[in-house]
């Protein structure tokens, strides 16, 4: 069951994408008019955010965090190659499961607000750092250098779909998932690559 | 190039000094405050550009618009499925030496200005639609839907490979390439793919 403070913070969330949705200005966006809108007081929200850019940074940070304690578990439960690769894809399903209503707005936040941006960043490596973990694990007999290649590929692709996955209606993003986890896998199996 | 766009194309680049010098987010640098860092009079600015956006824009165009010729001109001259095959490696490889030392400042400012945002939009719309025309023409014989499909695929694989390459030195940009393009390659090869 959800807290107090965790549902004082979604709606401060909420309210925050609501107006930049409205405004298209990250400038014209006020604790003041956060505070009004949900009636509570400024000292409240400032308590637990220090700037609307602190706002973004933190919705963006509990995604993550959700999305990785998630993945964490598939992983420590993997025991043979089959169940690395399955983890693989379950992350791919969970993240676009758990995208929110709002993930064009907050995707575009996230490379533009220089603290989002910087956890961004931190986050991209610690995504591929799991990534080369499941290759090794998944697709064994591999050597080092292709593995690191082969993670850093699949990193960039999968940012590029992030990208493209948030800006497509719902319905449709299950479709180009399972495509791009065949374009995925196809390139994992590739014997060649050397 | 005339003296007018030789001149305007410096205010560019200058202007990218300054503000990542000023280190602070786009949208908090004002007019005046820009010239003042770029220690030249304001109107010098104002007869080139509205405002901070229309720098960024501007940016943005200059290297599109070099993109677009380069595709028309390629798809005009497509003869053979080989063609077609070299102008999806040539385009990819114009768009990463086309990326200023500055891209990663472009890049990111254009996920908030709002005019910017809708020249991405229609930039990507742009580029599906050339992607879907190269791969029918490179790699005849597939059927409309899958032509879709797949152009999807490569497009996003095409935003997270330059996601990737506008914080990456020259060198590593060089590594991803060949190893991107050997990935679309296998993946418009995939004969399973339906």
């Amino acid at each position: 069951m959800k807290n107090t403070s965790s549902i004082l913070t979604e709606k401060v969330v909420n309210s925050a994408i609501n107006s930049l949705r409205k405004k298209k200005r990250i400038e014209l966006l006020s604790f003041a008019a956060i505070a009004k809108e949900l009636d509570v007081g400024i000292d409240e929200l400032s308590s637990f955010y220090t700037t609307t850019e602190d706002i973004f940074l933190k919705a963006q940070k509990k995604d993550w965090e959700s999305l990785h304690r998630y993945w964490d578990k598939q992983i420590k439960k993997a025991k043979t190659p089959g169940d690395y690769m399955r983890a693989f894809e379950i992350f791919f399903e969970r993240f676009v499961e758990t995208l929110s209503k709002d993930s064009d707005l907050r995707f575009e936040l996230s490379c533009y607000l220089p603290a989002c941006v910087k956890f961004r960043d931190k986050n991209r490596i610690k995504v591929k750092e799991k990534f080369t973990k499941l290759i090794k694990r998944g697709w064994p007999g591999k050597d080092e250098k292709v593995i690191q290649r082969q993670s850093e590929l699949v990193t960039v692709l999968f940012y590029g779909f992030i990208d493209h996955v948030v800006h497509i209606p719902k319905n449709e993003r299950l479709k180009i998932l399972s495509d791009f986890r065949n374009m995925l896998n196809l390139h994992l199996q590739d014997r060649k690559f050397f | 190039m005339n003296v007018d766009v030789q001149k305007k194309v410096k205010i560019i680049q200058k202007s990218m000094d300054s503000i990542r010098k000023m280190d602070k987010t786009v949208h908090t640098i004002s007019f005046i405050q820009l010239a003042h860092e770029m220690e030249m009079p304001l109107n010098e600015l104002t007869d080139f550009f509205l405002d901070v956006e229309d720098i960024f824009l501007n940016e943005q165009k200059r290297v599109t618009r070099k993109i677009e010729a380069h595709l028309e001109k390629g798809i005009k001259n497509c003869k053979t499925p080989n063609d077609a095959k070299d102008l999806m490696e040539s385009s990819v490889l114009k768009m990463v030496d086309l990326l200023p030392d500055y891209s990663d400042l472009v890049y990111s400012a254009i996920f908030y200005l709002p005019k910017c945002l809708a020249e991405r939009d229609r930039t990507k719309k742009y580029y599906r639609q050339k992607i879907r025309i190269i791969i029918k023409k490179g790699w005849p014989g597939k059927i409309d839907s899958v032509l879709d499909r797949q152009a999807n695929l490569v497009l996003l694989s095409l935003y997270g490979f330059l996601d990737y390459c506008v914080k990456a030195n020259k060198r590593e940009r060089k590594e991803v390439l060949k190893d991107f393009n050997n990935m679309i390659n296998l993946h418009l090869q995939d004969r399973l793919f339906f």
